[in-house]
């Protein structure tokens, strides 16, 4: 059965987080990022054309545009590829591990999977992220030698998001 | 065993009353190297004094530095700031290597750092939380 609601995250964009339960001992969470916006894009590419003119203004060198078209062409698709998540998905399988996939812009997807004898708890830690204060969930793992030590800690979404209710 | 106390001593009367000679001292001498010509120094003898354009370019580094050293802190700060995934955020060696001590019947429990999931348990789940006690 599947269940849906919406959030708004840190910087105003809407999350909608997706929750489906497939079994007693198997649930999954997706959650969808806001999606590139029009607007900022076309901020970045006006802003960075803008400073591309003003140089060529000084020097009378047409290199100048052309590398600014290069740059802003391999810059979006660097950012698509490697930078802008569109949906990430937490899959819970009890006893047996949890699966993280990150699907991107560009179409790549990365995942990760930790066994359950790794997972330590699951807590929501909060950091100083920049100039805030976040509250991200993350798992805890430890290794299976020393069970009372942590050993490492890994933030599960990584599009940060607050916890609000938008709708 | 003396107590530090910052009432004033006779000692600390005579540090004072040095560094204010001193700097004033220090100040006029400032004030005589900048604004008298070279010519007047010279023909008292004193020939070989630093440049005068010292006299400008020092306190105006100085006072970049300030400003630099504004910027530079914050920079610094951010810099050091543990990143999302670094167990800093968590617990550190102090936390790990403390003493357990026992609970007292009717006490105030003892002060110590509670570990995260006991954080969480309280915080998010407070049903539960009142079976799990120490």
């Amino acid at each position: 059965m599947e269940d849906e609601q919406s959030f708004s995250d840190i910087s105003g964009g809407r999350l909608s987080l997706q929750r489906r339960y497939y079994t007693q001992s198997c649930r999954e969470f997706c959650l969808n990022c806001p999606r590139l916006s029009l607007r900022s894009l076309t901020a970045v590419t006006c802003t960075v054309w803008l400073v591309a003119y003003g140089l060529f203004a000084l020097c009378e060198n047409s290199m100048i545009l052309s590398s600014a078209i290069f740059i802003t062409l391999i810059g979006l698709l660097g950012y698509l590829h490697f930078v802008k998540i569109d949906q990430e998905t937490l899959l819970i399988i009890d006893s047996l591990g949890i699966q993280m996939t990150s699907s991107y812009a560009s179409g790549k997807e990365s995942t990760t999977f930790i066994e359950m004898g790794k997972v330590k708890d699951i807590v929501i830690n909060e950091a100083i992220y920049m100039q805030k204060v976040i509250y991200y969930l993350c798992i805890l793992l430890k290794d299976p030698l020393e069970p009372q030590e942590i050993s490492q800690v890994v933030p599960v979404f990584q599009t940060y998001s607050v916890g609000d209710l938008a709708s | 065993m003396v107590e530090n106390s910052p009432s004033p001593l006779p000692e600390r009367a005579i540090y004072g009353f040095v560094l204010f000679l001193s700097s004033q001292f220090g100040f006029i001498l400032y004030l005589v190297w900048a604004f008298v010509p070279e010519s007047w120094l010279h023909s008292l003898g004193l020939t070989y004094w630093p440049q005068k354009y010292w006299a400008v370019a020092l306190p105006v580094y100085l006072l970049i530095t300030v400003a630099i050293g504004y910027v530079l802190l914050f920079g610094v700060n951010m810099a050091n700031t543990s990143p999302l995934d670094s167990l800093h955020t968590i617990t550190d060696s102090y936390a790990k290597k403390q003493q357990q001590k026992k609970h007292q019947k009717e006490a105030i429990p003892a002060l110590r750092d509670v570990p995260i999931n006991e954080v969480n348990k309280m915080f998010f789940f407070p049903a539960k939380a009142q079976h799990t006690q120490h």
